[in-house]
């Protein structure tokens, strides 16, 4: 029985690791541009929740009032110029993911592109 | 079960090195399927640990006494309830334990990683999985715990009684998985540094997964002051044993790296810093692990002497090269945005801070390693007892408390002159009056006096901090409890950190109480008499005794009266001119105003097997103080001798204990989204603050 048990967990184990070689789903390593879109994105999540802190801590009395604007002005810029990255790395993206699919198509018929971010690591 | 525990650690050891080498090679040939496959390994190890976990298990739920493992830690007499806590009773279960939480966690962190992370995810997997490769390795090659026995006995050797107590339930286990969770954020942190991710991408994930292994870390050993107080009858709850050392050592490192962790955030600083706080914590982990496993000093609470500790010395040594090699490889990318403006500022606070913990963490590594080095250089055998940590590490303690109350005073950037004023005003006031009021109730040690007032002092900067947010919020429309739970809601990170602050205020109460104003008496009575301490009468009513196949057993009965001293002036006068804090008294008469508020059983063990006693305190708790009685041994003429304690605050100590597990939670409760910018706050400054110019 402990044997029979230990033997199917080693079987299921070399199913799991081998599915990504056998299986009929395709794979790819996250794209830098992917990456840098994400990194850009919680760059812009971080800065907005200390521009939420600052407003706390002045509304708390934690910070002056020249304090307080000089901390937001400066949150306000920098969240400005992500967003400014972020346009940025999607319009590029967009046109380097259309050479891309072009290229998959020609190479693998049939080949289903995962959508970005989901099966891909 | 044995053939079973084998099969899956040897899978275990098979599927973590695949999946270490696999990531990384996946990486570098950028093969995408080798680096899922990698991905995948990783939780399947966890489902190797969790099945020889359970096979383990299983056989002592069989009372399976071929397994060598079981029949040293379990008896058909044993409760069942404690399975749970035998499963990791010796060394080979413990890493068997340890080795699961690690799975699980490794594969909770890697399941719930950011992309943004994608490109040094390889490499904290590997990182991972190495971890847990060792971790097989020794299961399978050096202490396993399905060896089988030639000759199966009829029943096993039984529990170790020290371990039969509610609090070993959670207490081991808390300790040994806060210890190991500090491998996560390390292998994040380490994971990104290789990879050349220099920013801030991995503050988040590496500040949750720590402040999770440091709220269980810090549960693990509160729980263990608990069970140390209530069993191993000397009534005291923490007493700079090596081993309790080897886990504050990394917890005080993580709790200066929870601190620091928030000056990254917000000001983009101490980036450096907080790499190698993690390498300390990271080294520290596994000095816990090494001094734990049969290494070369003795405790209450570490596993029997084995050939472990060398191996785990041999982990240590590689961990630490590792992580500093990676560091001074890295150093130079890793420059903070900013410098320190002011040294009166939050972030300097937080900077001091780190450094009062380092402190307290290198006084305490020194006392632990010491005996060793003495043992090794010149062949005496030292040991370094309570006094050089309390009276080293006490005063840096006070600086760390009174810290708590200066820091989240002081803005970031810098302070000026007036806005210390207007902060700092109360919380001193506080302080002073809290010392005059000590002074004129004629408490006496001016040291506990200082103390209670730097705790009055941080409790009134927290309330001031609290009432100033949530008054702001009320003159917005909102009611008062609306408005605070705002307040707390905005920034669960802070206000949950005040709470574990209020946690930690709770401690020190129980600390300087127990540890200045303590009373303590010893006396043997008989059936009918009493033992007077202070206040208190305890009255020896009744007693009994079983006896049962593993241990002799026996109990009192006794009842607590509250007494008017002035009833027993000429004996407590007596006393004191003996220079004794209490007396026995034969005469079973009550006084007029003897009052009877409880009945306590201490009970006291003999463990025939294992030739150990062990002692069940009797303890009456207020929050006032605590009744502690200690059944030292029930002697042969029919007395039993008992030590007899009052010890101030101790309920705090306890009382502390869901202060900080709240706090914690909060702290790490995810914040509400801010995908979209706020819109501007309605709020409006406190009026009574002024605005100044830049000083």
């Amino acid at each position: 029985m402990a044997i029979t048990f230990g033997t199917l967990l080693a079987l299921l184990s070399i199913a799991v690791i081998a599915y990504p070689f056998l299986g009929k789903k395709r794979y790819r390593l996250v794209s830098a541009s992917f990456v840098t879109r994400e990194k850009l994105r919680a760059e812009r999540l971080r800065i907005y929740r200390k521009i939420s802190d600052v407003e706390s801590d002045f509304t708390s009395g934690d910070l002056t009032e020249q304090d307080y604007f000089l901390q937001r002005d400066q949150l306000r810029i920098a969240a400005a110029e992500i967003l400014r990255q972020e346009a940025g790395a999607s319009s590029s993206n967009s046109q380097r993911e259309e050479e891309l699919e072009k290229e998959i198509a020609q190479l693998r018929e049939e080949a289903a592109r995962p959508p970005e971010g989901g099966d891909a690591l | 079960m044995a053939d079973l525990g084998i099969m899956a650690l040897l899978l275990g050891v098979a599927l973590s090195a695949y999946a270490a080498v696999g990531a990384i090679v996946g990486e570098k040939m950028r093969m995408a399927e080798l680096a899922v496959s990698a991905h995948r390994a990783l939780y399947m190890t966890t489902a190797s640990a969790a099945v020889a976990s359970a096979a383990l298990i299983y056989a002592f739920v069989q009372n399976d006494f071929s397994i060598e493992y079981v029949a040293n830690h379990s008896n058909t007499f044993m409760d069942r309830a404690f399975v749970w806590v035998a499963f990791y009773a010796g060394n080979e279960g413990s890493l068997l334990y340890i080795l699961l939480v690690l799975a699980v966690i490794s594969a909770i962190s890697i399941w719930c990683a950011p992309k943004r992370l994608a490109r040094s995810m390889p490499w904290t997997i590997a990182i991972l999985a190495l971890t847990q490769l060792f971790y097989f390795s020794v299961l399978v090659f050096s202490a396993s715990p399905f060896e089988l026995l030639e000759s199966v006995p009829e029943d096993g050797r039984g529990i170790n009684p020290l371990l039969t107590h509610p609090g070993m339930f959670s207490h081991p286990p808390l300790l040994m998985g806060g210890l190991i969770a500090i491998t996560v954020p390390f292998a994040f942190v380490s994971g990104a540094l290789i990879a050349g991710n220099f920013g801030d991408d991995w503050i988040d994930v590496a500040r949750v997964s720590a402040i999770i292994g440091w709220g269980v870390l810090g549960t693990g050993m509160l729980l263990g002051a608990w069970w140390a107080y209530t069993i191993l009858g000397w009534g005291g709850y923490w007493a700079w044993d090596p081993i309790e050392n080897v886990a504050l050592m990394p917890w005080l490192v993580m709790t200066a790296f929870i601190h620091s962790i928030m000056v990254q955030k917000r000001r983009g600083m101490f980036r450096m810093w907080n790499v190698a706080l993690l390498n300390i914590g990271f080294v520290l982990a596994q000095l816990g692990m090494f001094i734990n496993r049969g290494g070369p000093v003795v405790s209450v609470h570490s596993f029997a002497a084995s050939s472990l500790g060398l191996i785990f010395l041999s982990f240590m040594l590689v961990s630490l090269v590792f992580a500093f090699a990676l560091f001074l490889w890295r150093m130079p990318q890793m420059k903070s945005d900013r410098n320190m403006e002011s040294f009166m500022s939050r972030e300097a606070s937080f900077l001091v801070n780190n450094f009062l913990f380092l402190s307290v963490m290198a006084v305490t590594l020194w006392g632990v390693l010491f005996p060793l080095f003495s043992d090794f250089a010149r062949d005496v055998s030292v040991s370094v007892s309570a006094p050089y940590f309390d009276r080293a590490n006490g005063p840096v303690l006070l600086g760390i408390v009174a810290m708590m109350g200066i820091g989240p005073l002081l803005p970031w950037r810098k302070a000026s002159a007036r806005s210390l004023k207007q902060w700092f005003v109360l919380p001193i006031i506080v302080l002073i009056v809290t010392v005059v009021i000590l002074v004129v109730l004629g408490v006496q040690r001016p040291v506990a006096i200082f103390s209670f007032a730097v705790v009055a002092f941080v409790a009134a900067s927290i309330v001031e901090e609290w009432w100033r947010g949530t008054a702001a919020r009320h003159r917005s429309g909102d009611n008062w409890a609306l408005a605070w739970w705002r307040l707390i809601n905005g920034n669960r990170p802070r206000h949950g950190g005040y709470i574990v602050h209020i946690s930690i205020l709770m401690l020190g109460l129980g600390i300087i109480g127990t540890n200045f104003y303590q009373q303590r008496t010893d006396g043997a009575i008989g059936l009918g008499e009493s033992l007077i301490i202070d206040n208190y009468r305890v009255e020896y009513v009744d007693r009994g005794d079983a006896s049962r196949p593993d241990r002799i057993a026996q109990w009192a009965e006794m009842s607590v009266y509250q007494i008017d001293p002035e009833d027993y002036r000429q004996e407590i006068d007596f006393a004191r001119a003996q220079g004794s804090t209490g007396f026995t008294l034969k005469d079973s008469t009550r006084r007029p105003n003897d009052e009877m508020i409880d009945t306590i059983e201490p009970w006291h063990g003999f463990y025939l097997d294992f030739n150990m006693a062990s002692v069940r305190s009797g303890i009456r708790s207020t929050i006032v103080e605590d009744l502690y009685v200690i059944p030292r041994d029930f002697l042969s003429d029919g007395r039993v001798s008992l030590a007899v304690s009052i010890n101030p605050l101790a309920w705090w100590l306890w009382a502390s204990g869901p202060f900080f597990i709240i706090g914690t939670m909060v702290a790490l409760w995810p914040q509400p989204a801010v995908e979209k910018r706020p819109a501007r706050s309605s709020l409006k400054p406190d009026p009574s603050i002024e605005t100044e110019g830049e000083e």
